[in-house]
């Protein structure tokens, strides 16, 4: 054992990776050699300070988030799997062809009502938070196989806040938040089956207020609590943008 | 079940990749960010998770993930905002004790955060951490001797950058 051998393995020797009959080569070798237990006691002195370092804690409301994120992505998975065996339960026992989907345009404004107030609920309205159209549009890059369309209306008072995936009907979409005073929009966009432009059409469940229309190949679905003129009238400025 | 499994596996390790997410972002918002980017897809690839320590494998999904984003904005070092505000001394030490544990605290905080990238990594997974060179090595995809050579040439660095300060006494 040598001073020169030391230099190479002084880490592995402190970080308790060599082997045990390397190891205890070492310590023999430290007995006798004062300048090579100085960089031994050196390193594990660097070490302890760096053990001291104040470590950083995951936010408690970063921690619920996470927690509330896992169970809704299973309840939603659980809720596709129960919805699909119910068409197909339907389908068989009518003997007929699945002629694609059943549900009627009530329980699709239900989902729709009820993905804008999880998003409000489980303080999970962003996953990019921002008012940049050219921050929020490459953040679905890789996440979504589509890529929607992001414009921000702050000049006419309906200001862009951020962006997040989010799933309706089993599949992701997504969803796009603005801001209108204290009032929160969500739009969901996702690919629409054909390219032809429809709509908007108007429903409201609950005091909630939900715009369907379809354009250049995408469809929305624009949900919120504000009153009927001004959604219509950020619906026909995102339409017309 | 998936879920159950992720508060099963990952969430006891959420502190420590939260702690190694603020080291890579220097900055509290985009660690948060990054933590929660890269549990959705921890938890989508969940059922990749073999057993064993589910903390290098979380690791590696908060390192792709960061490096991926830096990627996609082309830097890794802006948003370098530093705070020193977590630096309590220990209330066991005189005022005098305090003072010098403080600085020697702050002091090799800076340094750390001076080094560069590949050797900071090594050093916090291993110093911080406390993971073993063959599962940082599974972090970083990357052989051990080259894991053995960062975490050499790292701490040769931060013993010098820290002895050009001021003297060592500190660290002994």
């Amino acid at each position: 054992m040598t001073c020169e051998y030391l230099d190479r393995d002084v880490d592995a020797y402190v970080d308790r990776e060599l082997g045990a009959e390397a190891e205890a080569a070492v310590r023999t070798h430290l007995n006798g050699c004062a300048a090579c237990r100085a960089r031994v006691t050196e390193r594990q002195a660097l070490t302890r300070v760096l053990r001291s370092l104040p470590y950083h804690e995951a936010p408690l409301r970063l921690r619920s988030r996470i927690s509330a994120g896992a169970r809704r992505s299973r309840s939603i998975r659980a809720l596709a799997v129960m919805a699909a065996a119910a068409v197909l339960f339907i389908a068989v026992g009518r003997g007929t062809a699945l002629l694609g989907p059943v549900r009627g345009d009530g329980s699709a404004t239900e989902q729709v009502v009820d993905g804008h107030l999880r998003s409000l609920m489980a303080d999970h309205l962003y996953d990019v938070r921002s008012t940049d159209q050219h921050t929020v549009k490459p953040w679905f890059i890789g996440k979504l196989d589509f890529s929607p369309p992001v414009v921000d209306l702050a000049s006419i008072g309906y200001s862009l806040a951020g962006g997040r995936v989010d799933y309706l009907d089993g599949h992701p979409v997504a969803a796009l938040v603005y801001q209108r005073r204290q009032h929160v929009i969500n739009v969901f966009v996702s690919p629409s089956a054909g390219t032809a432009s429809r709509g908007p059409a108007a429903e409201s469940m609950r005091g909630f207020h939900v715009r369907r229309w379809t354009s250049g190949g995408m469809s929305f679905l624009a949900v919120s609590d504000l009153n009927d003129a001004e959604l219509d009238q950020f619906v026909t400025a995102l339409r017309a943008s | 079940m998936l879920a159950r499994k992720f508060e099963d596996t990952v969430m006891p390790h959420l502190d420590a990749a939260f702690n190694y997410a603020r080291w890579l972002t220097k900055s509290d918002v985009d660690a948060e960010d990054l933590v929660q980017e890269a549990c959705v897809r921890a938890m989508r690839f969940l059922s990749s998770l073999r057993d064993g320590n589910p903390r290098p494998w979380l690791f590696a999904i908060v390192r792709n993930t960061w490096y991926s984003r830096v990627s996609r904005r082309g830097s890794a070092n802006e948003a370098a905002a530093v705070s020193g505000q977590d630096e309590r001394p220990d209330e066991a030490l005189d005022p005098e004790q305090q003072l010098v544990q403080q600085d020697t605290v702050a002091r090799v905080r800076r340094a750390l955060e001076a080094l560069p990238a590949e050797f900071r990594e090594v050093i916090l997974l291993r110093d911080i951490e406390g993971l073993s060179y063959k599962e940082i090595a599974e972090v970083l995809r990357v052989p051990i001797g080259t894991v053995m050579s960062r975490i050499s040439r790292g701490r040769e660095r931060l013993l010098e950058s820290l002895k050009a300060t001021a003297p060592l006494e500190v660290l002994r």
